[in-house]
């Protein structure tokens, strides 16, 4: 019997498949590892126990091998409580409690149905690889999004190669078989389900870089994190998606983008060349002058140019003296200005503006430590947004001459590892006694007050170690003694804090292509939708702005926060979705420099001049 | 204390406030019907602020039964009330005290404070228009003065040139501050609709408000407080880095602790000996404005201020004592010596009351006196013990964080604003 707690705490997974990749140093869960299938992951087994307690999954013999592989080793505790604040072990715990338990009243698991498909498919990519095992297929079955229903596939397979891709699809339409593609297993928004066959990359992890050309080729299992690992070692730089998103899967949706993006571009300035299989199972590169013409945009619902099979991604180079630094800012359009004038006058690599809640999110390691950072530095620092900027030393210069009032990466280091105390109560009072005409932050930036900061801070390891779960102290207190955990180059690179977004909530995020030379209409878009979101009662925030192609253009991103477990929200969510469906396309054709990333779906090849200038 | 109970029915504005509760507790001892304007705020109902502050004010139970608490915001238009609330309210009320108001200087909430102080008491008084209300207690501030130095008499200054205020920057010709300017317009804004409406107007005119003299209690932390406040806050944090923490970072700044426990902590006040401040405690305050509205004539302007500035040298004597210190010194100039972090956090604390803490203005006391003097209404010294009396209570109630025993909310009943003046 699996308690409703333990039920309620699996169905909080939000699919963010961080458990896939090894983004702290922990190694990744061994079984997850060896099998490779979603379900034998954490995520995974997340779901499996959710979909047990509610009996909609039968005890497989699938199912009877994830519970049994899991040896408690609590890797899944460390990875998913550093962006999400969950303690999975318990679930993990549960599950094999109910596993065994059910075995030693004598039942015998399901077997998966005999099916001639499956056995051809198995000669395709070998035994191990195709499953119709009903507790594997559900977890390919659902999602967060809440209005996403669950629809179970028939098979989930994971090719090794390009070949076996190829002679799969070519099966799957010579059989009437509908297949959907996964980068990496999972899903987010509901778009990538099907009743036939799911293909799951995940195997395919090749990275070969080719320094002289300065491109990486990827192979479509490949995340970003993983890239950027491999570009790193070789002293390059990829522009980079969310961490455990896949290369190819990512800029054939909706093409690449991050704050990195101000010098890296988006969508086509990304790659080089990409190698793709038509629906029809036929290989062509983009490179190939009689491949279709998909760096071209059409304003309206386009399918994908076929299955990316690689990828031949842009590299970049770093120079030795880059660092972070937070420019921060109390009113929205003084930020909007500032950093288009950066990314105009080129100062800067990654460059954007942030808000309260998103920086706050990303630097707390607890979700009560966010919220009560988020009124430290809105309220009571008068921080509401800062501009976030990578730069060598020269572009470092520039700024501090330009606003003298910055976090540069030793006092960003300080904050974070002083982060309980930067939030305490006396310390903010403190703070908040000194009401004036300048923001607080204009005095406590001030290099005198650095040694005052620090004793207040005691900025050490243990000191940001003292906010978690005593039995994760240590942990954490060994994590944050890596100098990349609080360097703020490393960290947006990696982006391993972006997850931490959904933690208190499932974040469903609109992105909007914006001019970036018009503050007043950016807020006026921010303000529409949290007017939209108020009016449903949900929980919204402006979530960050980037600079692109000299300022010109930039992207926004606000951020609406469901509970996805509570119909009431999918509701609010559906209700909310006819006022902005409609809002967002208008402005996407009326507005010159608008486009919600909606409309350039399946289009992330396209030149962004395609898009962003017609 | 209770008096007879009366039939008359005052209403009083900004209840939930530090003046505006000590006032309701002071109306209803005196056995006068009360009905109080107030908010809900911090996830409290109003009627709910104005049971804790009543608890907190000892008020008996067979009081309270006097006090009826109506939730108005006088920033809209009649207070938001509904019309038969109006109506009634119209009926019943005798006299208003009104101590509503923003008492935030910053510039940035200019807005804000004009819509308070002086559209709040526009709407006030169109609520009051055409009710059996004969008399208005205006409690504006002795700072409406502004920028005047020397005598500064007890009548309405001019109003030319502030425009409206509305429209208008700040005039920092005239006045320090938002609140200043907006003080002074609303005195002028209430002498105009009570001649014309037939209604007695008595302005009050404090200066800088502390906790009660003998006991030390307040309810808000501001103003005196704030930068006191500070230095008990350093005094923490610096013995513990040389207690828990080697002391690196108070050896830094010079910071050190002796074997009697005396901390070293060198901060250099600014600006020390101009003329000093004007502190009145709160239970002169009451007491001043219970004489002055017993006089029979409705009319006219006091001053309730302490015949003595207090220089900044006592306050930081009395701190260096209080807090078992050394190191805090005042300076006479100094504006140009480079200054030290702990010594900039400081120069933030006082910066907004630097115009109170070298104090050129001299309030006439001739009106006031005349009514408190025959009473033996006589400001208290700010002396050793009433500071210390203070400071014990605020240390006590972790300068407001643990005021209410029965709550672990960290509320003020005023917010943590430099205000009140
Ligand atoms: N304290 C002093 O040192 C001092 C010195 C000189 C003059 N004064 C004057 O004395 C009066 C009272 O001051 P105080 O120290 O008691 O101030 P306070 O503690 O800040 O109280 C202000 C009161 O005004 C209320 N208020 C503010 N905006 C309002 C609105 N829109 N609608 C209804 N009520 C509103 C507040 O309600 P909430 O509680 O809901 O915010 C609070 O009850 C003020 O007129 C001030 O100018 C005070
Ligand atoms: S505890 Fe189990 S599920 Fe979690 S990482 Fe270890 S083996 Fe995997």
């Amino acid at each position: 019997m699996i308690s409703e707690d333990i039920r309620h705490q699996a169905a909080q997974c939000r699919h963010y498949a961080m458990c896939k990749i090894d983004y702290l140093g922990t190694g990744l869960c061994a079984s997850g590892a060896e099998h490779q299938y979603v379900s034998h992951f954490p995520q995974g087994r997340m779901d499996l126990c959710d979909a047990l307690a509610r009996n909609v999954v039968p005890i497989t013999e699938g199912l009877v091998e994830i519970a049994e592989t899991c040896n408690l080793c609590g890797i899944c505790d460390r990875q998913c409580h550093f962006i999400t604040g969950m303690r999975p072990v318990e679930v993990m715990k549960a599950l094999k409690k109910h596993v065994r338990e059910w075995l030693e009243q004598g039942n015998v698991p399901v077997a998966p149905p005999a099916d001639a498909d499956l056995e051809r498919l198995r000669e395709i990519v070998g035994g191990q690889w195709a499953t119709n095992d009903p507790a594997i297929l559900m977890t390919y079955a659902n999602d967060p999004f809440p209005l996403a229903g669950p629809r179970m596939p028939r098979f989930v397979v994971l090719p090794g190669n390009r070949d076996e891709i190829a002679a799969v699809v070519r099966y799957a339409n010579d059989h009437g078989i509908a297949y959907a593609v996964r980068g990496n297993g999972g899903s987010v928004f509901g778009f990538v389900f099907t009743d036939g066959l799911v293909l799951d990359m995940h195997r395919m992890k090749g990275i070969t870089i080719d320094a002289e050309n300065w491109t990486a080729l990827v192979e479509p299992g490949v995340t970003s994190f993983e890239l950027q690992q491999a570009a790193v070692k070789q002293g390059f730089r990829v522009n980079t998606a969310e961490p455990a998103a896949t290369v190819c899967g990512n800029i054939v949706c909706t093409g690449l983008f991050s704050t990195w993006s101000n010098a890296y571009g988006v969508n086509a300035d990304t790659f080089v060349d990409m190698e793709f299989l038509s629906r029809d199972g036929e290989v062509f590169r983009l490179s190939d002058p009689t491949a279709p013409n998909v760096f071209c945009y059409e304003h309206q619902p386009t399918s994908s140019p076929g299955i990316c099979t690689r990828a031949f991604v842009r590299l970049h180079p770093m120079t030795d003296d880059e660092a972070g630094m937070l420019v921060p800012f109390t009113a929205f359009d003084e930020a909007v200005s500032f950093v288009q004038d950066l990314s105009r006058r080129r100062i800067g690599l990654a460059l954007g503006v942030l808000g309260g809640h998103y920086l706050s999110t990303f630097m707390a390691p607890t979700a009560s430590l966010a919220l009560q950072l988020q009124s430290t530095l809105s309220e009571t620092l008068g921080m509401r947004y800062a501009v976030f900027l990578v730069g060598d030393r020269f572009a470092r210069e520039a700024v501090r001459s330009m606003r003298p009032a910055v976090i540069d990466a030793e006092l960003f280091r300080m904050l974070l590892l002083g982060l309980p105390n930067l939030a305490e109560g006396a310390w903010q009072d403190l703070v908040s006694g000194m009401d004036g005409d300048e923001p607080a932050y204009e005095l406590l930036l001030r290099p005198e007050i650095r040694p005052v900061l620090e004793a207040i801070l005691r900025p050490a390891p243990e000191t940001l170690a003292s906010a978690v779960d005593e039995d994760l102290r240590d942990f954490y207190t060994q994590l944050y003694t890596r100098p990349e955990m609080t360097d703020m180059v490393w960290l947006n690179m990696f982006r391993i804090l972006s997850s931490r977004m959904s933690r208190h909530k499932h974040m469903f995020a609109f992105l909007v292509y914006v001019p970036m030379d018009r503050p007043a209409l950016i807020r006026s878009i921010c303000d529409r939708l949290r007017q939209i979101a108020d009016a449903q009662g949900l929980e919204n925030d402006f979530g960050f702005l980037t600079p692109l192609d000299l300022g010109k253009r930039g992207i926004l991103e606000y951020d609406y926060y469901i509970d996805h477990q509570n119909p009431d929200d999918a509701e609010r969510i559906r209700r909310a979705a006819a006022d902005f469906e409609p809002y967002l396309e208008e402005i996407s054709v009326t507005i010159k420099g608008v486009k919600w990333l909606k409309n350039i779906f399946s289009q992330g090849c396209a030149r962004k001049e395609a898009f962003l200038y017609t | 204390m209770m008096g007879r109970e009366s039939k008359e029915t005052t209403l009083i504005t900004g209840g939930t406030g530090f003046l505006g509760s000590h006032l309701v507790a002071r109306f209803l001892a005196e056995g006068r019907r009360v009905v109080a304007l107030a908010r809900n705020r911090e996830g409290m109902s109003a009627a709910q602020r104005m049971v804790r502050l009543l608890d907190w004010l000892k008020v008996p139970q067979n009081l309270r039964r006097r006090l009826e608490i109506l939730e108005a915001d006088l920033e809209v238009p009649r207070g938001g009330l509904d019309p038969d609330t109006i109506m009634d309210l119209q009926n019943k009320v005798d006299e208003c005290v009104h101590c509503a108001s923003d008492t935030s200087f910053a510039v940035g909430k200019r807005e804000q404070v004009q819509r308070v102080n002086v559209q709040g008491l526009e709407n006030l008084l169109d609520l009051l228009a055409g009710s059996r209300c004969r008399r208005l207690h205006l409690i504006s501030t002795a700072y409406v003065a502004g920028k005047q130095v020397g005598k500064c008499s007890e009548d309405l200054p001019p109003e030319d040139g502030i425009g409206d205020v509305f429209k208008d920057a700040l005039d920092t010709t005239r006045f320090h501050n938002v609140y200043e300017q907006s003080k002074h317009r609303a005195e002028h804004v209430a002498m105009q609709r009570c001649a014309v409406i037939g209604m007695g107007l008595t302005i009050y005119r404090p200066s800088i408000v502390y906790g009660d003299s003998r006991t030390g209690r307040t309810l808000a932390f501001n103003a005196l407080y704030h930068p006191v406040r500070a230095v008990h806050y350093f005094r923490k944090l610096y013995t513990e880095d040389i207690l828990r923490h080697g002391g690196r970072k108070a050896g830094a700044l010079g910071i050190h602790l002796d074997a009697d426990g005396t901390l070293h902590l060198p901060i250099r006040v600014l600006g020390g000996d101009g003329c000093g401040v004007n502190l009145i405690p709160v239970d002169f305050f009451l007491r001043a404005f219970q004489a002055i509205r017993d006089t029979a004539d409705p009319n006219g302007v006091y001053h309730i201020v302490n015949p003595r500035n207090t220089f900044i040298s006592e306050i930081v004597t009395f701190t260096n004592r209080f807090f078992q210190l050394t190191g805090l010194r005042s300076l006479p100039g100094g504006e140009d010596l480079p200054r030290n972090g702990l010594e900039l956090l400081f120069d933030r604390h006082v910066q907004a009351y630097g115009a109170y803490m070298r104090d050129a203005r001299v309030f006439d006391r001739t009106r006031a006196e005349a009514v408190l003097n025959p009473v033996g209404v006589v400001c208290p010294a700010f002396t050793y013990k009433v500071f210390a009396a203070c400071m014990r209570f605020a240390v006590d109630v972790d300068w407001g964080r643990r005021l209410w025993s029965d709550t672990t909310t960290p509320v003020t009943a005023s917010k943590q604003k430099t205000s009140s003046c």
